[in-house]
């Protein structure tokens, strides 16, 4: 052995000390450095799961909350409009029982009735914007068509809507929940941005499903879409994060090259859907 | 009185193991009580032998026995598909070693050669395991687990005596016996480990597991 050849026996004895106490040294070194690294990076998991509990807790707080308003705005429309409206055709009809002149009975239930179709379209609306039949029946491309025609037709901005490659629908549940986050975000965007145009593609790429919005008004950017969701504000935007999570989809907020446009991209993997739809 | 009681500590882990077997079972550390019964029996087995065979042969034959039942261990124990060659290259190394060594009929009793081949091959073991060990988020607190023990036990033994294996054949028999105390210590510490390991309850999950973390 070459360590025995060189150490000359006077110094044997040497060696062997200090180098036992080295290895010895060297091997609880060893062992105290992965025990504390350990330790460190079990403190670091603690961290990151309580931010994701935290994370949350605030997008669950969000979806109550978003649910609750749904709520309190349903209750409105019916108090304050269907039912003044049902009152009132009350009102004819009691007046036909009381009053026996003919003409004055006939237009009382004219009047009556115009109010009850009032009525009947009231709640068909208050229904279709709830659920819309036309995504139940003709998928998302139509609701989606439906939904910016109607806003075409108010006035208020040109949008329009073009699905390149929708051959086969999704799922209906995903469906819903695109579906959601596509008027969450067209609210937004009616809301907040003063936009002229608005502008829905769909498109696929290899495992990837696509849907962009394109708006030339005030936006936000992915920065500020990070800091409204860690913020108590922002419910619309944390309702969508919550939605797009169920179906391991992700949402980009950006300006476009050209500075002219905000664009807002979901991108969902085509497989997950297809496992989803696997698993029920 | 060292040597004594290095002798008993031999029993501790062999009677632990025994005590504890329902905790120990499925964990691999059968090898271990394997080995604790090859370490208590072969001073007695060359008490009754020393007449006909050399002491040279029985330590020797110990020193293999005993690295073949560490490379089972160890290689038991790795998880990961190409650290599991390790021990094998390993193998095929000491063992050339350690066969040309047996033939060679040396008069000091003790296979320097060998047994320092061993030591470097097992501490290398030690560190790769550990480091397979800290990467599994599964096992969580290092410590908690019963292999991490055994793996202290030779870390600590054989990096204790590496150097007095490497020079006890340079070592007159006055010297190697004043030095041999080392070996006895670190012996009975390598079995206190032992005992540890058997002792500890099995399954300490990680608590802090990150499966809440994926989404």
């Amino acid at each position: 052995m070459i360590l025995l050849e060189v150490t000359s026996p006077g110094n044997v004895s040497l060696v062997l000390f200090f180098g036992t106490i080295g290895m010895l040294a060297l091997t609880i070194g060893l062992i105290v450095f992965i025990i504390f690294h350990q330790r460190k990076v079990i403190r670091y998991q603690l961290k990151l799961q309580r931010m994701e509990q935290d994370q949350q807790k605030l997008l669950l707080n969000a979806s109550i909350r978003l649910q609750e308003e749904e709520r309190q705005r349903i209750a409105a429309d019916l108090h304050d409009d269907a039912g003044p409206l049902l009152a009132t055709a009350r009102l004819y009809l009691n007046e036909n029982l009381v009053n026996l002149d003919k003409t004055t009975q006939l237009q009382s239930i004219y009047n009556a009735k115009q109010i009850i179709d009032d009525t009947i379209q009231l709640i068909r609306n208050i229904s279709h914007s709830l659920m819309p039949p036309t995504l139940k029946n003709f998928g998302l491309e139509s609701a989606v068509n439906d939904l910016f025609q109607k806003i075409s037709g108010s006035g208020s901005m040109n949008a329009s809507s073009r699905f390149h490659d929708y051959r086969e629908r999704l799922q209906a549940e995903n469906e819903l929940i695109i579906f959601r986050v596509i008027q969450e975000l067209v609210n937004n965007i009616l809301k907040h941005s003063n936009a002229s145009f608005i502008h829905l593609t769909q498109n696929t790429s290899g495992d990837k499903f696509f849907i962009r919005l394109h708006h030339d008004g005030r936006g936000i950017t992915q920065n500020d879409f990070n800091k409204l969701n860690k913020s108590n504000v922002g419910l619309g935007l944390k309702n969508i994060q919550s939605r797009l999570k169920v179906l391991h989809g992700k949402i980009f907020f950006e300006k476009d090259m050209s500075q002219t446009y905000y664009k807002v991209t979901i991108e969902l993997i085509k497989e997950e859907e297809d496992k989803l739809i696997e698993q029920d | 009185m060292l040597q004594l009681s290095a002798l008993i500590s031999e029993v501790l882990p062999i009677i632990f193991y025994l005590i504890f077997l329902k905790r120990n079972r499925g964990e691999g550390l059968w090898v271990i009580f394997l080995y604790c019964v090859l370490s208590l029996l072969t001073e007695p087995f060359y008490h009754m032998v020393k007449a006909n065979i050399p002491q040279y042969f029985v330590y020797s034959s110990f020193t293999i026995l005993e690295f073949t039942l560490f490379s089972f261990f160890f290689y038991s124990s790795l998880t990961e598909r190409r650290f599991k060659y390790i021990p094998v290259i390993g193998a095929v190394l000491f063992y050339v070693v350690a066969i040309s060594n047996f033939t060679k009929k040396s008069e000091n009793p003790f296979d320097s050669l060998p047994a320092s081949v061993e030591a470097i091959l097992v501490i290398s073991y030690c560190i790769l395991l550990l480091y397979e060990q800290i990467r599994d988020p599964a096992i969580g607190l290092v410590y908690n687990n019963k292999k991490f023990w055994v793996i202290i036990a030779f870390f600590l033994y054989f990096s204790a005596t590496l150097f007095l294996f490497i020079y006890t054949g340079a070592l007159s028999e006055e010297q190697r016996s004043s030095y041999w105390p080392i070996n006895n210590f670190f012996e009975m510490l390598k079995n206190i480990l032992f005992c540890i390991s058997f002792i500890m309850k099995k399954h300490y999950k990680n608590p802090y597991a990150v499966d809440s973390l994926e989404s």
